[in-house]
């Protein structure tokens, strides 16, 4: 479970300060499919970093299963990261000089465990996305939504309980687009609780679960499901 | 370890490693052989000349004057300067060790011409010889007054008797050089000359030459116009003497010239100067490439962080700790390294054979190359370590925020 309580984050540069969250509450159950609208510059890159403990925040309060992250030194926030959470970038981040065995035995070199272990993760990760064929490859040898396969596949590999994903189809057609969302969707059927920024309204009219963020404020969009029309109310994302 | 991904990355960027790895080979091979090189000729100008350099000085002197008369000025100028408070001894003779001339022949064991002979350097000199030079007499006897003859520039004539040094003595007689005291040796194919002693060191005036430690000491005393005086003085009293005896001579006599005032360090200074310069020369040289090759791995080293920024960001929200990080980099920089110390290896070898087969140089001891291996490996890691930690001060948002 992640919990988000009255999250301030300051960008200070020598001549401006940009608040980029402000008072920014949310709770994300176990299991949910959260996706996260918003127009540019509106502080959804800033939540997710801080939600995956890519960045420290300037004030309020976040658990990440029952952790105060607040607490965690630089170590430890690698730690978790490494363990509790799966990231998917919009420009994939594989590392071009290894093959897709290699890149998706990225993060779990930095866990201790034995190469056999890892082996079977890595087969059966790119085996999910479909890609166990190309083991050998480099990423310059796939297509766009190949290469965010094999970044899923390294989000997967370590079993993450929080896969966070920044706009993932942001550089894909829509065709690949898809076949990506369909992925995170089985993932998400299977218990991992995905967190999704994207600018597609129809891959967020997918989700369970929708929030906006405006001017580092977030507000969640609730569904009437009565009569399925989407007539959407604003209130505050937690309750 | 993960040293089969680091590898992998490093084959598909071959070119930069390839470059750092050869400098790294090359200087391997030029500093540990002029390492070796300056620890040689350290060597060379370590070795004692045998005599009591603290506190010897030599002077030369040059008759001109048309009353100058030779054997009674050296009898009257040694008594005088053996009579001065603070010496302990003098005496006149051709030469001294390092001075750089002197008079060498050649001595056989066996009598005749063409008998193989062994180069020997010669000090003309009386019976005070071993207390002045502060010698080691090991066996045998010193000289006794009565020993000592007069010699004339045109004189072929060589005294029977001498006293050898111990390297000598070996060149001469091998294993049985105990014995020699007592063996005839000839001078000038023919002449006898009887081994009364055996001292420990003493040095030719010649630095460079190979039988250096090669030396024997002559009963006799020379009238060739000019010569050299040799002083002992007593700890503590040289300098003060150099100048007392200088002033003192002229003004016992102004027929002669007295020049070349010379402590016996000054002498060593001086026989080793070119050695000093050349060793000054080959530090420098090797400072120079040592940081020439620093701050080539700097270079590439910063280089490829800063390519790989986006890399080390996603690496470190992937999981990677700082020091995950740094290890990175400081593992990569060791493969590079050891590519360049093996090739090093293999050239500071070959180049050595090359200096030993053209300039006649000793070969290289062994325990040079592995001390060389491990010198470049810890620049290579001192260098590559600010870059590297560099390289942990990116922040794991990069991977979200950079294109
Ligand atoms: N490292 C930074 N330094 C200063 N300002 C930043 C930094 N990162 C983001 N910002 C600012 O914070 C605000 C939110 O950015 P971001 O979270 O990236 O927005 P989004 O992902 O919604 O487009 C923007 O105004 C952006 O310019
Ligand atoms: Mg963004």
């Amino acid at each position: 479970m992640l919990v988000m309580n009255n999250i301030q984050k300051v960008f200070r540069t020598e001549q401006v300060e940009t608040h980029a969250l402000r008072d920014f509450s949310l709770k994300v159950e176990e299991g949910d499919f959260v996706a996260v609208t918003g127009p540019s510059g509106s502080g959804k890159t800033t939540f997710l970093n801080i939600a995956g403990l890519l960045e420290t925040f300037s004030d309020g309060q976040y658990h990440l299963d029952g952790i105060d992250v607040r607490s965690l030194n630089d170590n430890q926030r690698s730690r978790v990261r490494n363990e509790k959470i799966g990231f998917i970038f919009q420009s994939f981040n594989l590392i071009p000089d290894l093959n897709l065995f290699d890149n998706v035995d990225v993060p779990l070199r930095y866990r201790k465990m034995s190469s056999s272990d890892r082996k079977q993760r890595i087969e059966q990760a790119l085996e999910t996305v479909g890609l166990a064929s190309r083991m050998k490859h480099l990423p310059a040898q796939l297509s766009g939504g190949q290469q965010q396969r094999v970044a899923i596949a390294r989000a997967l590999a370590g079993s993450p309980r929080f896969l966070l994903a920044d706009e993932p189809t942001g550089n894909l057609d829509s065709s690949m687009a898809e076949s990506v969302m369909q992925l995170l969707e089985d993932i998400n059927a299977n218990g991992t609780t995905i967190i999704m920024v994207t600018h597609d309204p129809k891959l967020a009219a997918r989700t369970p679960r929708n929030i906006f963020v405006k001017d580092g404020v977030v507000t969640e969009k609730k569904r009437s499901s009565m009569d399925g029309t989407d007539s959407l109310i604003m209130q505050p994302a937690i309750a | 370890m993960e040293l089969k991904p680091i590898l992998s990355a490093l084959l598909r960027n071959k070119t930069g490693a390839i470059l750092i790895a050869a400098q790294i080979a090359l200087t391997m091979t030029i500093i540990v052989n002029s390492v070796f090189m300056i620890m040689e000729r350290r060597g060379d100008m370590d070795r004692p000349s045998g005599t009591d350099e603290a506190n010897i000085f030599v002077l030369s002197y040059t008759g001109f004057a048309s009353d100058f008369n030779e054997q009674t000025q050296i009898v009257e100028d040694l008594d005088y300067i053996r009579s001065l408070p603070g010496v302990i001894d003098a005496i006149q003779s051709n030469s001294a060790p390092l001075i750089g001339g002197g008079w060498s022949m050649s001595l056989a064991t066996e009598e005749g011409p063409d008998k193989n002979g062994t180069g020997t350097a010669i000090y003309f000199a009386d019976d005070h010889a071993v207390n002045t030079f502060g010698l080691n007499l090991i066996q045998g006897r010193d000289f006794n007054p009565e020993d000592i003859t007069w010699r004339n520039r045109t004189d072929t004539n060589w005294p029977g008797q001498a006293i050898l040094t111990k390297a000598l003595a070996e060149n001469l007689f091998k294993e049985d050089w105990r014995n020699a005291v007592g063996k005839t040796v000839y001078i000038s194919e023919t002449q006898p000359i009887n081994i009364i002693g055996i001292i420990e060191t003493m040095q030719a005036p010649w630095n460079g030459w190979n039988g250096l430690e090669r030396s024997m000491l002559v009963p006799q005393q020379t009238l060739f116009g000019g010569g050299r005086i040799i002083i002992r003085a007593e700890p503590g009293e040289r300098d003060r003497l150099m100048t007392d005896i200088e002033n003192g001579l002229m003004q016992n006599y102004k027929g002669r010239l007295v020049r070349n005032v010379r402590s016996m360090e000054e002498i060593r200074e001086i026989s080793y100067q070119s050695h000093k310069g050349t060793n000054t020369i080959l530090l420098v040289l090797i400072t120079a490439l040592t940081i020439v090759t620093a701050l080539g791995i700097v270079g590439l080293a910063s280089f490829s962080v800063n390519r790989r920024k986006k890399q080390i960001g996603t690496r470190r929200a992937l999981g990677a700790t700082k020091f995950d990080i740094l290890r990175y980099f400081l593992v990569e920089n060791f493969l590079i390294s050891s590519v360049g110390v093996v090739f090093g290896a293999l050239f500071t070898v070959g180049l050595n054979m090359l200096l030993v087969s053209t300039l006649d140089l000793p070969s290289i001891s062994w325990y040079y190359v592995p001390s060389g291996m491990i010198l470049l490996w810890c620049i290579g890691l001192a260098a590559v370590y600010g870059p590297a930690k560099k390289a942990c001060q990116i922040s794991p948002a990069t991977a979200t925020r950079s294109v």
